[in-house]
């Protein structure tokens, strides 16, 4: 007898199993779910990019943020950005087209992110404003390391890719197959390890900076 | 991993004893508390959420033999092998077995609690890999040679200047400053390129996805993810509990898991694995492994006196608030896990015998079971192996000796009121100025308090007398 | 929460009072001041001779057998009355949450454990939530702080009404206890059986206590009492020691817990 012949074996004579019916055991997930509110806390705004920004700038993320009008002025946002941390313009770019369309110059690109990388540039696919979150799905314009290696990983998101919920976003890829990661971040890395002492910067970004746009 | 009955007293001596480890538990749990409180207030729906949880879990455990086998579809359709493993042992030989086919030299490792259930670390390092752990207080854990006492903060046992000390020895470049920031930069530094330049790494997973066969991690550091994408095998090691319907099911979870664990609300990486690199993607291994472990789970299932433990969520909410496991830590309970569901947990895997201490060194004062996210009744179960320890004759002959004579007093009143005045008069007899500092028989108690004086007749001698009646 | 809440209280009820073996051995006035209170309150109170222990000991311990016998004589005991009373958490507790489960065995006593549950109540949520009962006329000037004991609080919802009784006594303020939920380490057989962890407990206790500056400690229960009262006298500290019932009943005249104790009786 395999393994797994035995688990599922003692897994049905535990439960006194006979049969199961899919469906009824599907419609009673999906009744487990009913009336989602009632067990979600209330936004920070009323609208979505308010609440967004309220909860990413919050102290309960480690992240800053801040709004630009399109996406042709995330290039000027980034240089700002890099200017006010004394840090040059040299960065790795996520190969997303939106993104390798803007007006880089004066920086120096890389379009691999390396371990050592001091600033990364990014777009989210989503924006959870219940958490602060970004979505990011792995793909042909979305290596995972890029988001994970960088000192300072600054992030697009675009205004119309809002979302309340976390289940917001499970509604909007059921069905569809899922890529090889979903990684859903929400500010910088840390640690509390350590005497409970909160540290920013473990393995992860030390520092996260959103960019929303109002696309 | 045994316990043993004559060393959770040593243990807990040891442990009561040092005002270190004292210090480190209190600064952990005080902050645990405390962030968890502060979450509770912004979050006025908990209650709501939390009874969703537990029906969620108890759904997923009537109908598990579903779910793990709509999980197992789901994640070979996705590209990743499955495998099933009934023992720790045999779970860990599969894993390591993996690392060989895979002919790895170097390994990295997520923390995972059940990866130390299943003596991982221990088999890796006798199979004569390279084994990293890059979670911060694991790699800490690995550099002391000691194990995790606590579920969350494996290293809450550590002081910053033992950790100082650790890190100066081992460390490449190590830091400069006696600051926490200085030594957490100090280990980003030192794992970087074990991350990039592993053949296997191994992670557990806080979900398992059934409708995707996706696996789930819930993590602060980045380390999960810099861990599982770069070598060419990733093997997740779940417990087959870990099974939830669907995302917006773990989602539900979620809320409840990390403002239980830590106050957040949620982790800085909520990340899902689903099968290995795809052609179009720019990394990610190429092959995914997934390692469903019974190891006792299928027993407690079959107990209904232990069922409910499978709602368990790996939160360490119980043991933040056990006033015994804060004089105590994890250590002085001697199993994989330590606190009010280590208490319950332990007897699974060591067997009752070896463990029974644990169930109890426990004033059943249901702390544990207000704060669990998915209301389980540890103080039942708690009691629950009292109950068995007794039916199976492992407590002491004394303590049934004792407890006979109890009840056949108790049983007759006129004894037990002739055995209540004589225990009075003995006492008073010992008394001085109200109080007893000694006494034979009331040893535990007088070593460290003592004890007030009866006032005098007992209660039942003076009603019987005409005191206290109606007018 | 376990406590039903009545719309009127119920007239001249029947009631039972279980003094509990730690009242009846230790501090008989806990007892008499639980009498009266009832009283006053308008129940027609009697002592069933008979009692003796609820049976918590043997249950914690695991011995299931020997605690069916106790509550077995418990039920039989108290069935015949309207409401059953105790000055005590985690005993009233015991009765109500527990013996179901203590007689599961037994689906018709584990039935009669239940119907007898459901009328059995600790004593001040009993004087609050059934008979809406409030204090008159009772003195007591001091600042006293207040200790939840665990059963009390968990397995019986009592937390507001001693409160609200404690209210209405003239003089007496107030000081939250920091830490009021957490337990003592008194735990029954706990504090025999792990007296160094319990010592560790306690002595935070102590601590928590003495950092109110109150002058009294007030409880509800008598194992967790003796066990802070204990160990604040161990500790040399002033604070005297008294279950709420005492002082709730004007009782408390008499030496605390934590005093010489009176030799009368």
């Amino acid at each position: 007898m395999t393994a797994r012949d035995d688990i599922l074996g003692r897994v049905r004579a535990a439960l006194g199993r006979r049969s199961i019916d899919p469906a009824s055991v599907a419609s009673a997930a999906a009744t487990l779910l009913a009336d989602l509110p009632s067990t979600r806390p209330r936004l920070l705004a009323s609208s979505l990019a308010e609440a967004f920004i309220a909860r990413v700038t919050s102290p309960k993320v480690a992240a800053t943020a801040e709004r630009i009008e399109s996406t042709a002025a995330l290039p000027e946002a980034v240089a700002r950005y890099l200017r006010a941390r004394d840090l040059p313009k040299a960065i790795a770019l996520q190969p997303l087209a939106l993104l390798r369309s803007l007006d880089w110059s004066g920086f120096a690109v890389r379009d691999r992110v390396a371990s050592d990388e001091v600033a990364a540039i990014g777009m989210a696919r989503w924006g959870i404003a219940e958490t602060g979150s970004l979505v990011f799905h792995s793909g042909a314009d979305t290596a995972v390391l890029a988001n994970f290696l960088p000192l300072h990983h600054i992030v697009l998101l675009r205004k119309a890719d809002l979302l309340a919920y976390l289940e917001d976003y499970a509604t909007l890829v059921a069905g569809q197959p899922m890529p090889r990661n979903v990684n859903l971040i929400t500010g910088a890395s840390g640690t509390t390890d350590i005497e409970g002492s909160l540290v920013l910067g473990a393995h992860g970004p030390r520092y996260m900076h959103v960019v929303l746009v109002d696309a | 991993m045994q316990t043993s009955v004559i060393s959770f007293k040593a243990r807990a001596d040891a442990a009561l004893a040092d005002p270190t480890l004292k210090l480190a538990i209190d600064r952990t749990t005080g902050t645990a508390e405390r962030k968890r409180a502060a979450a509770l207030v912004d979050f006025p729906q908990f209650e709501a959420a939390r009874e969703r949880g537990k029906r969620i879990k108890d759904h997923v455990i009537e109908h598990l033999d579903h779910y793990l086998l709509e999980f197992e579809r789901n994640a070979i359709a996705s590209g990743a092998k499955v495998h099933w493993a009934t023992s720790a042992d045999e779970a860990s030989r599969i894993v390591v077995d993996l690392c060989r086919q895979a002919k790895a030299k170097r390994v990295t490792r997520v923390k995972s609690m059940l990866g130390e259930e299943i003596g991982l670390p221990h088999a890796l390092d006798a199979a004569g890999f390279e084994r990293f752990e890059t979670d911060l207080a694991e790699h800490i854990v690995q550099l002391a040679g000691d194990r995790p006492s606590h579920i969350v903060w494996p290293s809450m046992h550590r002081t910053r200047e033992q950790v100082s000390v650790m890190f100066k020895k081992a460390h490449r470049v190590p830091h400069k400053d006696e600051t926490i920031e200085a030594m957490v930069d100090s280990a980003r530094r030192e794992l970087r390129d074990k991350f990039l330049s592993a053949d296997v790494s191994i992670s557990g997973a806080n979900f398992l996805i059934a409708d995707t066969g996706a696996t789930c991690t819930v993590t602060n550091e980045g380390n999960a993810e810099l861990t599982t994408s770069p070598p060419r095998m990733h093997i997740v090691t779940a417990g087959i509990e870990k099974l939830v319907p669907s995302l917006p099911h773990a989602f539900a979870l979620l809320r409840l898991l990390v403002r239980s664990a830590t106050g957040a609300d949620v982790t800085q990486y909520t990340t899902f694995h689903c099968g290995p690199k795809k052609p179009v993607d720019l990394d990610g291994p190429e092959e995914f492994h997934i390692v469903l472990v019974d190891n006792g789970r299928t027993k407690m299932l079959a107990d209904a006196g232990l069922r409910d433990m499978l709602r368990c969520l790996r939160c360490g909410a119980c043991m933040n608030h056990c006033v015994v496991f804060k004089q105590l830590g994890g250590h002085a309970y001697g199993g994989v896990y330590p606190g009010p569901m280590g208490a319950v947990l332990t007897p699974v895997f060591d067997g009752l015998k070896e463990s029974r201490e644990l169930s109890h060194a426990c004033t059943l004062n249901g702390k544990c079971q207000e704060v669990c996210p998915v209301d389980i009744p540890l103080p039942t179960l708690m009691r629950g192996w009292r109950d068995r320890s007794w039916r199976e004759g492992l407590e002491p002959s004394s303590m049934r000796f004792g407890m006979g004579i109890f009840t056949f007093v108790a049983s007759r009143p006129w004894i037990y009121r002739l055995g209540a005045t004589v225990a009075v008069r003995m006492m008073r007899l010992f008394g001085r100025g109200g109080w007893i500092r000694g006494m034979p028989g009331l040893g535990p108690w007088t070593a460290h308090r003592d004890f007030p004086v009866p006032s005098g007749r007992t209660f039942m001698a003076r009603y019987a007398s005409g005191e206290g009646r109606q007018k | 929460m376990s406590n039903t809440l009545v719309s009127s209280p119920p007239a001249s009820p029947r009631v039972a009072l279980f003094v509990t073996c730690l009242v009846d051995a230790m501090r008989p006035s806990v007892g008499f001041a639980a009498l009266k209170l009832l009283q006053d309150a308008g129940c027609r109170v009697e002592v069933p001779m008979q009692q003796t222990c609820c049976g918590q000991p043997a249950f914690n311990s695991g011995d299931t057998k020997d605690t069916a016998v106790l509550a077995r004589r418990f039920i039989e005991q108290f069935e015949p009355y309207d409401y059953v009373v105790a000055p005590s958490g985690s005993c009233a507790g015991m009765t109500r949450a527990h013996y179901p489960e203590a007689l599961a065995d037994d689906p018709r006593w584990a039935e009669r454990a239940r119907k007898l549950g459901a009328r059995t109540f600790e004593l001040m949520s009993f004087l609050v939530d059934v008979m809406h009962y409030k204090p008159a006329g009772v003195k007591f000037p001091a600042t006293a702080t207040y200790h939840d004991s665990c059963s009390g609080l968990r397995e019986l919802g009592v937390f507001d009404q001693p409160r609200a009784l404690l209210g209405q006594v003239g003089g007496l303020t107030m000081k939250p206890l920091e830490g009021n939920d957490v337990c003592c380490g008194f735990g029954g057989t706990f504090c025999v059986k792990y007296p160094a962890i319990s010592n560790a407990v306690v002595s935070e206790k102590a601590a928590a206590i003495e950092r109110t500056g109150a002058q009294v400690l007030l409880g509800g229960d008598m194992g967790c009492l003796m066990n802070m009262a204990g160990k604040l006298h161990r500790n040399g500290s002033p604070v005297l020691v008294y279950h709420a019932a005492e002082v709730l009943a004007g009782m408390a005249d008499a030496p605390s817990i934590s005093a010489r104790s009176s030799d009368k009786g």
